[in-house]
């Protein structure tokens, strides 16, 4: 019997010492950041994480909790994330019919796009000035942030500054997308598509999806391509960057 | 679905042992999705509550990153000391990386233009059976 009591207590301690307060702000910021982004049209300006961080942040200056109590809640969002990029094979399995047919377009898309992406971004970043651990955060920007983080963490970057980095990058790369295929006077769904998912990851496919289907399927297959070339590369290259 | 829910961690621990293994240079996570991806492709066929479980998971994995992007508050002062150069590499580079991989893959992944409007066709038919 005693030992029963002493089970009950410890489960009750360690639920209190579970990050029930810190998941709920989380859920609640996220939820209503949603809400406000589809009043908004789902304009990329108004991307639900983009909100909910400054939503949290607001949250947490104003009642001065400490970002410290806070963040502990973090562990339960970071087991939820190995799952859910395991998962994103199940997008990708769903368009190797697309993969088969356009295999030329996707395989230059990718050859151009994805070294691009890292040394534009490294190029610049090193002419200004930018100190070795931002660029080393910045190197994997283009990529979905699930896979981002890992390999941020892998050649010595910054994650939580390269989540802030990527999340940055998706919405430039849905305003910017079709601004620049007019500019360039790209028509091919299939193009900008592909360009706007190996850029800018999720937001990118996000904003795509709204221009057409095809666009959208081209996109999210150019951020699931991007993301696991990336990883594999990214680690072998970093040393030289 | 437990049986579904089973496969993705059993995968997510095999990437996990063969990254802690040093076996291959990947995060964890992406090992377990190309192991996922694989096993998919050599059964020919995506089970259903995989795909219901992909589709709710994925819907909001953007309130993953909530808790680390709040975090990057600490790093207020890099974002605001190296402003310049990470908005040059996040606006330029985006720009740059967009231009080069439209004209390009426009100009050289396009097959000949006769024909073409047959592969749309046949595209779109292939588009219509994803569901994204």
């Amino acid at each position: 019997m005693s030992n029963f009591s002493q089970l009950t207590s410890l489960t009750w301690t360690s639920l209190g010492e579970k990050p029930i307060l810190d998941t709920g702000a989380t859920v609640f910021a996220y939820f209503t950041a949603s809400q406000i982004s589809r009043l908004g049209g789902n304009h990329p300006l108004l991307n639900p994480t983009l909100l909910a961080i400054i939503i949290i942040s607001v949250g947490l200056e104003a009642t001065n909790i400490p970002y410290v109590a806070y963040l502990r809640g973090a562990d339960l969002s970071q087991f939820m994330l190995g799952p859910a990029v395991v998962l994103l094979a199940v997008p990708l399995y769903r368009q190797k019919a697309v993969i088969r047919i356009s295999a030329r377009l996707i395989a230059v898309g990718l050859t151009v796009g994805l070294p691009v992406g890292i040394l534009s971004a490294i190029g610049l970043a090193r002419l200004l000035g930018a100190s070795s651990q931002t660029v080393l955060s910045l190197a994997p920007k283009s990529v979905t942030a699930g896979i981002a983080v890992g390999i941020s963490e892998q050649i010595g970057g910054v994650q939580t500054l390269t989540i802030v980095l990527v999340i940055m990058t998706g919405v430039t790369g849905a305003i910017l997308g079709p601004i620049v295929a007019r500019l360039a006077r790209i028509h091919d769904p299939r193009v900008l598509g592909l360009s706007m998912g190996i850029a800018s990851h999720g937001i990118g496919t996000a904003r795509a999806l709204q221009i057409s289907e095809v666009a959208g399927a081209f996109s999210g297959l150019g951020m699931s391509l991007n993301g696991v070339l990336t990883a594999i590369l990214l680690p072998v290259i970093s040393g030289w960057l | 679905m437990l049986e579904q829910i089973t496969r993705v961690i059993v995968w997510l621990c095999v990437g996990e042992i063969a990254s802690r293994l040093g076996l291959v240079p990947l995060p964890a996570p992406v090992i377990g999705m190309i192991m996922l991806y694989g096993e998919l492709a050599a059964r020919g066929n995506l089970p259903d509550d995989l795909g219901i479980l992909a589709d709710r998971l994925l819907q909001f994995i953007g309130m993953l990153f909530v808790p680390a992007g709040v975090g990057a508050i600490a790093h207020l002062d890099i974002l605001r000391a190296e402003a310049l150069p990470i908005l040059a590499a996040v606006i330029g580079g985006t720009a740059i990386t967009l231009l080069v991989t439209m004209v390009i893959a426009s100009r050289l992944g396009i097959t000949a233009a006769k024909g073409q409007l047959r592969r749309i066709d046949q595209i779109e038919r292939a588009v219509r059976d994803v569901k994204l």
